[in-house]
């Protein structure tokens, strides 16, 4: 459902496209993923194996020229593993540290939940801090930063789930999903011969992006539409059907992820439209419904839904005088 | 999308449509001159309930044409039905009458014509009702309409609709209830058989209905601020003051026939003249001495003398009764016919600029204005009149029985023996003729009945005026109250009459001094009927004894009477004399009288004219609220020319809104400016609010003004307001 006036912003129509070529029909999930790119942010993915998450993150990383790093989460995975390791270089006499792979640009956390907590924190610090501390000290990660974590709905046993707390820590949740059987033949045919992702090249670099996140910042965002976010949060804070309502840090991810969102739309202004289409994804997993309301069969996606349906759009400004 | 309703509900809202539709057919029955309205009605009941059946025209035209020809047959037709004659018949009489029409003879229509038509009329209703109830579910229309046509008949024909706008009350309330539900589940795509199961909405909605009918009859009610105005019409129509046809309601006014007494009237402030006078005092007119049970009549042929000069002396009185010389001019309304000469007591003289001569009958008390034998209508005339007082103390010294005329003591024989009883009881204590005239006078004020003009019986086969009146309805207007008196002193061997006149009117103009005259405006509903008891030696004496009235005869007493008669002392005191105690109570009933409501009389000047007043500014406010959205829109598009800022645009956006919601296109409030804009421009095929939304949007959420912008827009806006409003 997302906008059909889409007049995008050049460089980001440039890598939406670059994306399209390789995922296809999944046009939506990839302009999240930039929302979140442009926010700062990060992305859960909750998705079965196989539907293309690793082909999503590499496509982007190699569009904007970033370096992909890839972490396979285990049970027995350590937090060194993770951020890195001081080995005693005995030539040297000293302490050298190898780098761990969170230290790269666009870094697939997979099955976030199959390793300890311990782990997961290590990886969540990062994320929230942009440095890790290893033995005492303290390394700053390359920017852009951007991790896209996935997670496996489907597998339960021997998982540690994400606490509501770290999940909160996520910009944005999102789903990949099967291709219709049309694209799923669209990218079988393209697929026969090479990987279309050996065909793309970067149309953006590093610095560019970085450009790019500074100038999200600057999109407005009028008062009105911050009450309609305020609005929109209240609302899951008081709706009945909710046991934990949305933080405040839930209220900064949607402002930053709506303006993300209008620049991409070519906008240097936010809609209350950008918020509400945003609202789902960014709201959804970070709530707890209570016992009553799961045994009645609702889900955090239609609770927010329905929020959404009962929150007022501002469409009247308040002129003083 | 429409869904399907239960069988149950759409037969149900139909036979609320059918029992409105019956609302409009009783009235036509009582005051249109249609004859065979049984047949109408089941005609309807035919048409309405083929409609219901919902089967395919093809069907339902034939029914509906065929039963109407069996209509026409069985009422109009002669020879067989579809035969050769027959058709014949029928060729002839819808070409007669189709020349008819063409010719625009509307009178030369057949009954069998017109018959038809209606017939027509009644298969169309049954139609339109059935595509408006049921197909679709917009039911205040026609109620409103009902409505207003009961009223308008309540207001302006005779048609009584105290019974039918509670009926109609009733079922269109629950009409709508019903319609507004079946309207409110087709919104919400609430599935029929959920409330099948649960027909728990009836309860409510049939409680509030009943509820609110019950408070609504049993609340107290204003009385109506104007003066019934059908009298007015008819007698502006017909240009006379004669009672009604005796159909149960009738008109106040000065009647010729009072042999049926009873019966309810509405009160007509028609004007019949304008009277100059010193004091207030009855118009006489006549006398009748007959009492038959039922009314009044004259004894024999009165036998009229011809009275050419201006001399008219009414001998009433004996020349010794005290009398004071008055004069009194009367002017007629244009529109009023009296023939008959309006007089006070003691009148000795009418003058006139007008030639005419008087056929008097004195043994009435009827005089009738002629000139070269044909009657005629004074416009003016004055009279001059002896006006008497009489001494108390005289009056009662005629006691005991006196040889009088018989006619005056007459009384029918079914008179029931209870009349003379309770007049017996009622003077019990009184030792002469006055005492007794005075107890029965003051008898109905003390007993508790009272005046009314509505609800009053009329006697039955077997039953006695009077009687009925004394110990059955107990109320009633004056003719009840004055014959009752009659009656009853009769009964006690006192000679008495019943006398018919007006009272002495409402004052419309007062005289500057005591000295000068007031005048007087004498209505139809000032015309009265009052006693008059014949005193041997003395004359006779009038009595009124009618709820409300006041005795205007002037009584006094000398001075040396008893403390308890001081009170009748001076003239001005003695008509309100033995009313004194109950005027308080009566107020109510003299609220409704003639010659205590001041106000009437100008109101019923006035409330033609309020009417038509209303009326047109009725329908000026209704041209403006119907053209309300173009005014506003040329006003605002106007102040977007001339201010070009934010303030203003978000103004005229608005009223944009306002429209669109007005004209159905409602936007929710989840609902973004972008998401509507693009239903609006979907649904009228523009792309004016696209660009209109996206100027908002940036005053509203970007906070930018471009007044240039604006200007460009405000155009697009008038375009697109108009084409809404198109």
């Amino acid at each position: 459902m997302m906008q059909e006036t889409a007049i995008f912003n050049e460089k980001i129509e440039r890598v939406l496209e670059n994306i399209n070529k390789v995922m296809i029909g999944k046009e939506e999930e990839a302009m999240l993923s930039l929302v979140a790119l442009l926010a700062q942010g990060h992305v859960l993915l909750e998705d079965v194996p196989g539907v293309g998450k690793t082909m999503l993150v590499r496509t982007l990383a190699k569009s904007l020229d970033c370096d992909f790093r890839r972490i396979q989460f285990t049970p027995d995975l350590l937090p060194a593993d993770v951020t890195g390791v001081s080995i005693y270089n005995p030539k040297e006499l000293e302490f050298e540290f190898r780098s761990g792979p969170i230290q790269g640009n666009i870094v697939l956390a997979d099955e976030i939940n199959r390793t300890s907590p311990k782990t997961q924190s290590a990886l969540l610090e990062g994320m929230e801090e942009k440095n890790v501390t290893v033995d005492g000290r303290t390394i700053p990660l390359k920017q852009p930063f951007f991790v896209m974590a996935t997670q496996n709905p489907i597998e339960y046993e021997g998982t540690y789930p994400l606490p509501e707390a770290q999940l909160d820590r996520f910009i944005l949740k999102m789903k990949l999903g099967y291709p219709s059987p049309g694209q799923e033949m669209q990218m079988l045919e393209a697929t026969s011969k090479t990987h279309p992702i050996e065909a793309i090249s970067a149309v953006m670099d590093r610095d560019e992006l970085l450009a790019v996140q500074e100038e999200v910042k600057d999109v407005y965002i009028d008062r009105n539409v911050q009450q309609y976010i305020i609005n929109l949060v209240t609302g899951t804070r008081e709706n009945s059907a909710i046991y934990l309502g949305v933080s405040s840090r839930g209220s900064i991810a949607l402002m930053k992820a709506a303006k993300a969102y209008a620049y991409i739309y070519g906008r240097d202004y936010v809609l209350p439209d950008d918020v509400k289409y945003l609202a789902p994804f960014i709201l959804a997993h970070r709530i707890i419904l209570n016992t009553e309301a799961k045994y009645d069969g609702l889900t955090s996606d239609s609770v927010v839904e329905k929020i959404v349906q009962n929150t007022h759009v501002p469409i009247r400004k308040e002129f003083n005088s | 999308m429409k869904m399907k309703m239960p069988y149950l509900y759409t037969l149900l809202l139909y036979s609320c449509a059918f029992i409105l539709f019956l609302e409009w057919l009783y009235p036509v029955q009582q005051i249109g001159d249609v004859t065979n309205m049984t047949v109408f009605m089941l005609y309807t009941v035919f048409c309405f309930f083929i409609s219901i059946l919902g089967v395919k025209w093809w069907l339902s035209m034939p029914l509906k044409g065929f039963g109407l020809l069996l209509i026409i047959d069985s009422l109009f037709m002669a020879v067989p039905m579809l035969s050769r004659r027959w058709f014949e018949q029928l060729w002839l009489e819808v070409g007669f009458n189709l020349n008819a029409l063409v010719a625009q003879q509307w009178y030369e229509l057949t009954p069998l014509f017109r018959s038809v038509l209606f017939l027509l009329l009644i298969w169309m209703l049954s139609y339109l009702l059935h595509y408006w109830f049921i197909v679709r579910t917009r039911v205040l229309v026609f109620i409103l309409l009902t409505f207003v046509y009961i009223s308008l008949l309540d207001t302006f024909t005779v048609y009584e609709a105290d019974g039918a706008i509670i009926r109609t009350f009733v079922v269109s309330f629950v009409a709508l209830g019903m319609s507004n539900l079946f309207k409110e589940m087709d919104r919400e795509s609430v599935r029929f058989s959920l409330v099948k199961k649960a027909p728990v909405w009836v309860i409510p909605l049939v409680g509030v209905v009943l509820f609110s009918t019950l408070v609504g009859y049993a609340a107290p009610k204003f009385d109506p601020q104007w003066p019934d105005p059908v009298p007015f019409i008819q007698s502006a129509a017909k240009n006379t003051g004669g009672l009604g046809n005796g159909s149960g309601i009738q008109k106040v006014g000065y009647g010729e026939d009072d042999s049926q007494l009873g019966g309810s009237f509405v009160q007509d402030y028609t004007p019949v003249f304008e009277a100059a006078a010193k004091d207030e005092h009855y118009w006489r007119v006549e006398t009748k001495d007959v009492y038959t049970g039922k009314g009044w009549e004259k004894s024999a042929e009165p036998e009229y003398e011809l009275i050419s000069g201006e001399r008219f002396y009414m001998q009433m009185v004996s020349s010794e009764v005290e009398t004071e010389e008055f004069e009194a001019t009367v002017d007629f309304n244009e529109d009023s016919a009296m023939e008959k000469l309006v007089y006070p007591y003691g009148v000795s003289q009418v003058e006139s600029e007008q030639d005419f001569a008087l056929r008097a009958d004195f043994d009435h008390g009827e005089a009738r204005t002629i000139r070269d034998t044909e009657p005629v209508n004074l416009d003016q005339y004055t009279v001059t009149y002896d006006s008497p007082s009489f001494a108390i103390d005289e009056l009662r010294e005629v006691k005991g029985a006196q040889a009088v005329e018989e006619r005056y003591t007459q009384l029918p024989d079914s008179l029931p023996e209870r009349v003379g009883e309770l007049a017996e009881e009622i003077t019990e204590a009184d030792g002469n003729w006055y005492d007794k005239a005075r107890s029965i006078e003051s008898y109905f004020g003390r007993s508790g009945f009272t005046y009314q003009i509505n609800n009053v019986p009329v006697p039955g086969e077997d039953q006695d005026y009077v009687d009925q009146f004394l110990f059955d309805s107990q109320a009633g207007y004056c003719d009840n109250y004055s014959t009752s008196m009659v009656v009853m002193l009769r009964s006690l061997d006192i000679p008495a009459r019943w006398a018919k006149g007006f009272t002495s009117g409402e004052v419309i103009e007062n005289g500057d001094t005591t000295d000068d005259y007031d005048r007087y405006e004498v209505t139809n509903a000032n015309a009265h009927s009052w006693v008059e008891v014949l005193f041997p030696g003395i004359g006779w004496v009038s009595f009124e004894p009618t709820q409300g009235f006041s005795n205007l005869t002037d009584f006094y007493t000398n001075m040396d009477e008893t403390e308890q008669d001081d009170t009748l002392d001076s003239p001005e005191a003695a008509p309100a004399q033995g009313q004194q105690e109950e005027v308080s109570e009566e107020e109510d009933a003299a609220a409704a009288d003639a010659t205590s409501d001041n106000d009437s009389g100008n109101i019923e000047m006035n409330w033609w004219y309020v009417l038509i007043g209303t009326a047109v500014t009725a329908v000026l406010v209704w041209i403006i609220y119907r053209t309300r959205f173009r005014w506003r829109t040329a006003y605002l598009f106007r102040k977007l020319q001339k201010r070009k800022d934010a303030r203003t645009f978000q103004d005229a956006f608005h009223y944009l809104l306002a429209l669109l919601n007005h004209k159905g296109l409602v936007k929710d409030p989840d609902q973004t400016l972008r998401e509507y804009a693009k239903r609006v421009d979907f649904r009228y095929g523009t792309t004016e609010m696209h660009q209109l939304t996206s100027h908002y949007e940036r005053i509203l959420y970007k906070n930018e003004m471009n007044n240039q912008e604006t200007v460009q827009l405000s155009q697009s806006w008038k375009n697109l307001m108009k084409q809404i409003m198109a």
